[in-house]
């Protein structure tokens, strides 16, 4: 009578409290469907390191769509606050005879027409945005230097380079913007003792 | 039990509520993932996201808010298509009378406009956050191309956009941009003809960049945009964190 229990329960699996279950609990399965003999147990953390990412990941809604959505109504009240305040221009009817005296591109397009009056066309409004758009498309091919570096510490040329890149571009627009007057001629904005002033700008959104 | 919460319940209880949404509202892990993955717009996201991908400051929602602006512009867009023929001598009538008879074609109008600059400007400071974030290292390289695409997409979409309202403004701003295309080596001729369809702008060219405006540049951007999202999951969503 040393052995009480019936064959029945032995094959019972205690449950464990959730909190406290192992890998081991997770794999346990009832003595009966298993085909091999338990021979030993072996501490996990003795043998095989479980390579266990952290959970650094958060559920897309709320936390993501909430922001989204802020964002998205922000920007309608801004547009709309805009719309209604701010009337877009529109000038005299378009005439092909008539040249009228300050002739600006849209302001991506005002770097451009700055080189235009530098260089020969083919170069300004050919061959430049033709490298622009071409180079930055090849940028993640010819920065191979450390694929796995991503802070900007990391990969000082790079940025640099897009830095001073970006600089140039800005530079070129807001000459185009601020100081091209009549026939694309040097003005200076606002400041009469200039001789070359002018009294507002000439740029249309 | 108040009289609100009596109607409310009784509209979450009918089958036409049920028969549109499959679940009740997300309160807990499973019903918020499927509210994520059960919706066609949402489904766009992943139902967990990593959390440096949630904070303002690493993205300042600025490749969403571009995509923002390209749904406003269609919704303002189709508006303003309404009232408008790109004809030379109808276009500029049509937009005074947007402007002073159309119901909210002012608005519309202004709206358009402003969301048109604003998605190039939004879609450089994208482009800048990307680069400096090195997000076009690998596996994205890929997506880097698609979003240069996306770049001159959108520049060509306003560009195009800036000669139908037939204005001064319009007329020589347009004459100056395809001029340039006229010092092209080897096929000057031929780009400068295909674009203005004449010898200088006219009707032609009014009707070519309108096609091009509301249906060309629109589809093609929304096939790559398509694609843009589609490989932002499948490069292993957003990149870092830093």
């Amino acid at each position: 009578m040393t052995d009480q229990k019936t064959p029945v329960e032995q094959r019972v699996v205690t449950p464990v409290d959730p909190s406290r279950r192992t890998e081991i609990d997770k794999q346990r399965v009832p003595m009966s469907a298993r085909p091999y003999r338990l021979l030993a147990l072996v501490k996990q953390d003795a043998v095989v390191r479980v390579q266990k990412e952290p959970d650094d990941t958060v559920m897309t809604w709320p936390h993501l769509l909430s922001i989204e959505f802020l964002a998205a109504g922000m920007m309608s009240i801004f547009l709309l606050l805009m719309g209604l305040f701010i009337n877009a221009p529109l000038e005299a009817l378009a005439n092909g005879n008539v040249t009228p005296a300050v002739a600006k591109a849209p302001w991506y397009f005002l770097g451009l027409q700055e080189l235009l009056a530098y260089f020969h066309p083919t170069v300004a409004g050919v061959m430049v945005p033709t490298f622009v758009l071409v180079g930055a498309a090849l940028i993640p091919f010819v920065d191979r230097g450390n694929v796995l570096s991503f802070r900007p510490s990391e990969r000082k040329t790079a940025v640099v380079l897009f830095t001073l890149f970006c600089i140039l571009g800005l530079t070129l627009t807001f000459v185009g913007i601020f100081f091209r007057g009549p026939g694309y001629s040097f003005v200076v904005p606002y400041l009469p003792f200039f001789p070359n002033s002018t009294n507002g700008l000439h740029f249309a959104l | 039990m108040s009289f609100l919460e009596r109607v409310d319940q009784g509209i979450r209880r009918s089958v036409v509520w049920r028969s549109l949404f499959r679940q009740p509202y997300p309160n807990d892990e499973r019903s918020r993932a499927y509210a994520v993955m059960n919706n066609v717009f949402l489904h766009l996201h992943p139902v967990r996201v990593r959390q440096h991908a949630v904070k303002f400051a690493y993205t300042f929602c600025l490749g969403g808010l571009s995509f923002f602006l390209f749904l406003v512009l269609t919704i303002t867009g189709v508006y303003l298509m309404f009232f408008y023929v790109p004809s030379a001598t109808m276009a500029y009538t049509n937009i005074l009378d947007i402007q002073t008879r159309v119901t909210f074609g002012l608005l519309t109008r202004n709206i358009h406009r402003w969301g048109a600059h604003l998605m190039v400007f939004f879609v450089f400071l994208h482009m800048m956050r990307v680069f400096y974030h090195g997000a076009y290292k690998p596996p994205r390289e890929f997506n880097w191309v698609v979003g240069v695409v996306l770049l001159f997409l959108t520049i060509m979409l306003s560009f195009t956009g800036y000669l139908l309202p037939w204005d001064q403004i319009a007329y020589w701003a347009i004459t100056i941009g395809t001029n340039m295309g006229g010092y092209a080596p080897l096929f000057n001729t031929p780009v400068n003809r295909l674009l203005l369809g004449g010898l200088e702008v006219g009707q032609n060219t009014l009707l070519r960049f309108y096609v091009l405006h509301i249906m060309f540049l629109p589809l093609i951007a929304a096939i790559f945009l398509a694609v843009h999202f589609w490989r932002i999951r499948k490069d292993g969503g957003i990149s870092g964190p830093l």
